[in-house]
């Protein structure tokens, strides 16, 4: 298995609700328009409490400062995992790095944001954990960091700075898990359609909330998907764990998931032919449900 | 395509059918339109050939790719990749086979959908087709499917809710494909291996991957940008190419961990290469925004496994239109056609050319291949127009052994074919050279006898003192002309030009006389005039005139001749001065140059070209006074060095060696300098001495050796033993004698060498005892027993020795030119 560690330097932010009319020009400029400016990492997640940006430093230029905009301190760098071996392997997503990555970061205190997309999972890693994170992953993957676009190999030996950190078990903290009754698809789009689509996810975005149905491309079984939400309190960005709490347990009943952070809350999505919100139920008995109803998407 | 760029493709079978797609598809019909006018509707695709509408296909909407079935049957069959994964067969026009009426409208649909980036139906297995997609997190990227496979019903409920309204129940979906790979990885081309039905290569997200389908699990590949548009070499089947933005990668499949060569990158992100099908190691490529094909000639590539040297590529770029291309295709069986689309959908139908490459043989034929054909540029029968041709006549008089015959020198002309009176003329200089130069060595052995050489100039410049001027007497005219007073060296020079005789007699009479005789009553007038005697030269005229072979014109001539006058402003000068540029002969233009010159300015008569150059030199030295200069050995002169190699060079070219030895030989025997130096020794293996070097009881200058091996006389070719440190000779490789013995006879004699006569074999004999090596295995031996070795084989004599030492030879197999002419 390969683990790459991308070029691209994320910040996380949030624009509160209120504030959106301020960002929705470089917002639209970043999502419709990336040949215009140099960002290269762009993503938006729209929950009932804000909108969680995850940019690169070249995309955070774009955006103005003010009073609706919280910054988290940390520089953020991109993992990915890809491996070329031929075996099928069932469940995907954060439930296949779940055992790999997610609990061995988990175990060395690295704190760690999911951002999962139609393609891929990404795991993002603060700058300065870097070191633990490939000492810490390099047993078990061919480690690349991308520079210029070419995987440069990383070897174990220049990243033993900084290490050992002592280690600890799971985090304690068991984050109560909401998952409201809506039902969620996973879609995705041909770029080359993006031009023709655009004003319509302008005003699903912006400013109304109905989606089409017909331009999106998704799994020919027509899956669904549930999410759930982890977090009563915004969880900060200093606790680890909390992915592989979720991970973990999803791993071991074999169940894909989607899994995606935001400024405040993580949310995972789950297959719902599984019951997996059963399966979460258990793990967190502790757990409130259902506090808030995530807006539809 | 998707509305944005046309693609076009040739239909594989119906070798006059194309397709292009872009919304939809367009098949076109291509016609000749050579001996036809265009027809309505037809669209122009070069001078001689236009294209037809014959159908659109437009129920694939969101196309990305097409593949058009490998199949004779049927023709039309074409899969269509869409903007979500799905793979749809269509067809174009009507097929009417009801075996193939299931076929058309299947959809084959993977589980997720995404773009469907490339479509490679399997060369082998016809009903296998591949279809390379964009990632997704958990699902395969390269789909292998079997468009004969049995659909799936049940499936088929769910998504007709999803599909648009258009389709229909009879929509026939199959959600299972054959094989799946690449999970987790985006797959951006696809081709597959000629070498085995189950092997594919594709190009992913960040590698090129083969893979096996006889063991899907394991896969080779190679990390990579250059994954786009894999393409496999018709020809060649470990060649692939494949490109990222402007850069194209070759590979070898044998040695696949790097590109082979990566050829010049381009300002612009490249869009198709293709191989060309009907041509090996010809690439085109295309770059976003251009109007010409760039095309990469890997013919003469050198097989790329073992050493790291880059192979030549010749690089080239067609243009076929002014508009931007926006794709192009080879055609199937056509050599070098390719028709190109541009992004507005004009077409134009074309043929690459080859390069052609020209060669002139030494004799006068010439060559040129271009393409796979070869032509040969023969000249016409024409006596006239060969014999203009220098080069002809040069190998011809080669072939006589022109300037050969070193003893009686005048011969050369005749050996020329005894048609040029300037080639007489130069020869019999030459002839007079030779001959005053033996005759003044036998006088006094001194310094003349080589002046001769040197030229009139410097016998002229060799006299002490200057010469004087005196008027002398017309005779038979009351005139007199400055002319140069003649000491001995300007008379040495007239009889170098024929003038005089030799002895101290300056009469010209002899030398008219034997003009008259041969019928020059021109030339023989000419000269009698520069003697001053305008008498003799009316006189020769007239003979001329009355003679049978003679011009009746002479004597009018003569007539224009006699009215000769000394007055400067006179009627008779002022025609003669302009109508004697009118004369045909050369020399009774001289003649009235001559008489209407002015006093010591006789540009008329010296640069008058058709006039023989001894004459000129003659009337040079009687008119004209002297000027200094210093002589020059010719010899030394570097262009008659430049002149004498490139003669040598030729006659090799023309495969003359045996003329071109005599030559030297002859060479040799006038400038002993010229001897070429030995370029080959036999050295001892032990001593490592010149075996040859005390053969000799003469001391040699320096390193000098008389021949390599043993020359010639048969008591020192009984030496067996090295003179240095006598050890001996390695032995034959044949007759395992050691070598310096006299070959006793010939193993294996032929016939033929019966036939030979008595002083040919001599001269062989000779020559069979010369050691003779492979300069490659280093074995070797007698040459006779080596040559009648090499006339059955191929391969080393000596046993375990596989040298082909034979064909090594570049130049051992061909005869020369002479035994072959007649």
């Amino acid at each position: 298995m390969e683990l790459h560690i991308l070029e691209h330097r994320v910040r996380v932010l949030s624009v509160a609700r209120p504030g959106l009319w301020l960002y929705t020009h470089p917002l639209i400029k970043l999502l419709f328009l990336p040949h215009r400016s140099r960002c290269k990492f762009f993503s938006l997640t729209e929950t009932p409490e804000d909108y969680t940006l995850m940019v690169d430093e070249e995309g955070f230029k774009e955006l103005p400062p003010s009073e609706f905009l919280q910054v988290a301190e940390a520089t953020w760098l991109v993992l990915n995992v890809s491996s070329h071996s031929g075996a099928a392997v069932q469940a995907a997503g954060v439930t296949k790095i779940a055992r790999s990555v997610i609990a061995p970061l988990a175990e060395h205190h690295v704190s760690v944001l999911m951002l999962s997309t139609y393609q891929t999972d990404f795991i993002l890693v603060r700058e300065q954990d870097l070191s633990v994170v490939i000492h810490t992953l390099a047993q078990e993957f061919d480690i690349y960091r991308e520079v210029g676009g070419e995987p440069v190999p990383v070897t174990r030996d220049d990243s033993s700075n900084g290490f050992p950190r002592t280690q600890h078990g799971l985090s304690p903290t068991v984050h109560p898990i909401q998952s409201p009754q809506n039902r969620f698809c996973v879609l995705t789009l041909d770029p080359e359609t993006l031009p023709a689509i655009a004003t319509t996810l302008i005003d699903v975005l912006f400013y109304s909330h109905r989606f089409p149905s017909d331009l999106l491309l998704t799994s020919s079984s027509g899956e669904l998907w549930r999410m759930v939400r982890i977090g009563g309190q915004p969880l900060g960005f200093d606790e680890c764990g909390i992915v592989a709490q979720i991970a973990g347990p999803l791993a071991a009943a074999d169940i894909s998931a989607y899994y995606i952070s935001t400024f405040n809350f993580d949310h995972a999505l789950v297959d719902m032919k599984h019951r997996e919100v059963k399966c979460l139920a258990q793990c967190h008995t502790a757990g409130q449900c259902g506090t808030r109803i995530p807006k539809e998407g | 395509m998707s509305g944005t760029k046309p693609d076009i493709l040739w239909a594989p079978h119906q070798v006059d059918r194309f397709v292009v797609c872009d919304s939809e598809l367009s098949l076109y019909h291509v016609e000749s339109t050579v001996n036809s006018e265009l027809k309505a509707g037809s669209l122009r695709l070069s001078e001689d050939s236009a294209a037809t509408l014959l159908s659109i296909n437009s129920d694939t909407p969101y196309m990305k790719c097409v593949a058009w079935y490998l199949n004779y049957d049927p023709e039309c069959l074409l899969a269509v990749g869409q903007a979500n994964g799905r793979v749809v067969l269509t067809s174009l026009g009507q097929d009417h086979n009801s075996k193939f009426k299931d076929l058309i409208g299947k959809e084959f649909v993977p589980k997720h959908a995404r773009q469907c980036n490339t479509l490679a139906w399997n060369p082998l297995d016809s009903n296998w087709l591949a279809a390379g997609l964009d990632k997704h997190r958990a699902d395969f990227s390269v789909l292998i499917w079997d468009i004969c496979s049995k659909y799936t019903p049940d499936i088929v409920p769910m998504e007709k809710v999803k599909l648009s309204a258009g389709e229909t129940e009879t929509t026939l979906l199959v959600t299972k494909p054959l094989y799946e790979l690449g999970q987790n990885d985006a797959c951006l081309s696809l081709c597959w291996l000629p070498r085995d039905q189950k092997l594919l290569l594709a190009g992913m997200h960040r590698n090129l991957a083969i893979f096996d389908l006889r063991n899907t699990s394991q896969k080779m590949f190679v990390n990579t940008k250059a994954v786009q548009g894999v393409t496999v070499d018709p020809y060649f089947h470990d060649r692939v190419a494949s490109f990222y933005e402007g850069q194209v990668a070759i590979w070898d499949l044998r040695k696949f961990e790097k590109p082979v060569l990566t050829l010049t990158e381009q300002p612009k992100p490249l869009t198709k290469v293709a191989w060309c099908p009907t041509r090996t190691g010809l690439l085109a490529t295309l770059t976003r925004d251009s109007n010409i094909i760039r095309l990469y000639d890997m013919q003469h590539t050198p097989t790329p496994i073992g050493d790291e040297t880059e192979p030549t590529i010749i690089e080239r770029s067609v243009q076929p239109c002014d508009n931007y291309i926006a794709s192009f295709a080879w055609h199937p069986t056509s050599q070098n056609r390719m028709i190109v689309v541009t992004p507005n959908r004009t077409m134009s139908d074309f043929t690459v050319f080859e390069r052609i490459s020209l060669a002139w043989s030494p004799i006068t034929s010439l060559m040129w291949a271009c393409g796979r054909h070869l032509y040969e540029c023969t000249e016409e029968e024409n006596d006239n127009s060969l014999e203009k041709d220098i080069a002809t006549k040069m190998r011809l008089r080669a072939l006589s052994r022109y300037g050969l015959d070193t003893e009686q020198v005048w011969r050369n002309h005749i050996l020329a074919g005894n048609e040029d009176p300037q080639l007489k003329s130069l020869w019999y200089t030459l002839h007079f050279m030779k001959q005053y130069t033996e005759d003044m060595d036998q006088k006094s052995p001194g310094n003349k006898g080589s002046l001769v050489y040197a030229g009139i100039k410097s016998i002229v410049k060799s006299s002490l003192g200057m010469v004087e001027s005196s008027r002398h007497n017309w005779s038979g005219l009351d005139k007199q002309s400055d002319i140069q007073n003649l000491n001995e060296e300007r008379i040495l020079a007239l009889q170098l030009c024929g003038w005089i005789k030799k002895g101290t007699d300056v009469d010209v009479g002899p030398f008219l006389n034997s003009l008259v005789q041969e019928g020059e009553w021109e030339r023989a007038a000419a000269v009698a005039l520069f003697n001053l005697d305008i008498r003799r030269a009316i006189q020769i005229l007239n003979e001329g005139a009355s003679s049978e072979k003679g011009d009746l014109n002479l004597n009018v001539v003569a007539m224009a001749l006699s009215g000769y006058t000394d007055e400067k402003n006179s009627l008779w000068r002022e025609m003669c001065s302009t109508l004697r540029l009118q004369l045909n002969n050369p020399y009774l233009c001289v003649m009235f140059a001559f008489l209407t010159s002015e006093t010591g300015s006789y540009d008329g008569v010296l640069y008058e070209n058709k006039v023989a150059v001894r004459d000129r030199v003659a009337f040079a030295c009687k008119f004209l006074s002297d000027t200094q200069g210093s002589p020059l050995d010719v010899l030394k002169d570097e262009r008659v060095q430049y002149w004498i190699e490139n003669y040598r060079n030729l006659l090799d070219a023309w495969r003359f060696w045996h003329k071109r030895a005599e030559f030297d030989i002859h060479r040799s025997k006038l400038d002993p300098s010229s001897k070429p130096l030995a370029q080959v020794f036999v050295s001892c293996n032990f001593c490592g001495k010149s075996i040859s070097y005390s053969c000799s009881t003469v001391p040699h200058q320096g390193r000098g050796f008389s021949q390599y091996g043993v020359s010639g006389s048969p008591t020192k070719s009984k030496v067996t033993s090295c003179p240095g440190c006598r050890k001996p000779l390695p032995r034959c490789a044949l007759c395992l004698i050691n070598m310096g013995t006299p070959v006793s006879s010939c193993p294996g004699g032929t016939k033929s060498d019966e036939k030979v006569d008595l002083s040919k074999d001599k001269k062989l004999a000779q020559f069979n005892n010369w050691f003779t090596w492979c300069h490659n295995c280093r074995h070797g031996g007698h040459a006779g027993h080596m040559l009648s070795w090499f006339r059955d084989h191929a391969e080393c004599p000596v046993s375990a020795c596989t040298c082909k030492c034979m064909q090594l030879d570049t130049t051992g197999n061909l005869v020369p030119a002479e035994a072959v002419q007649p």
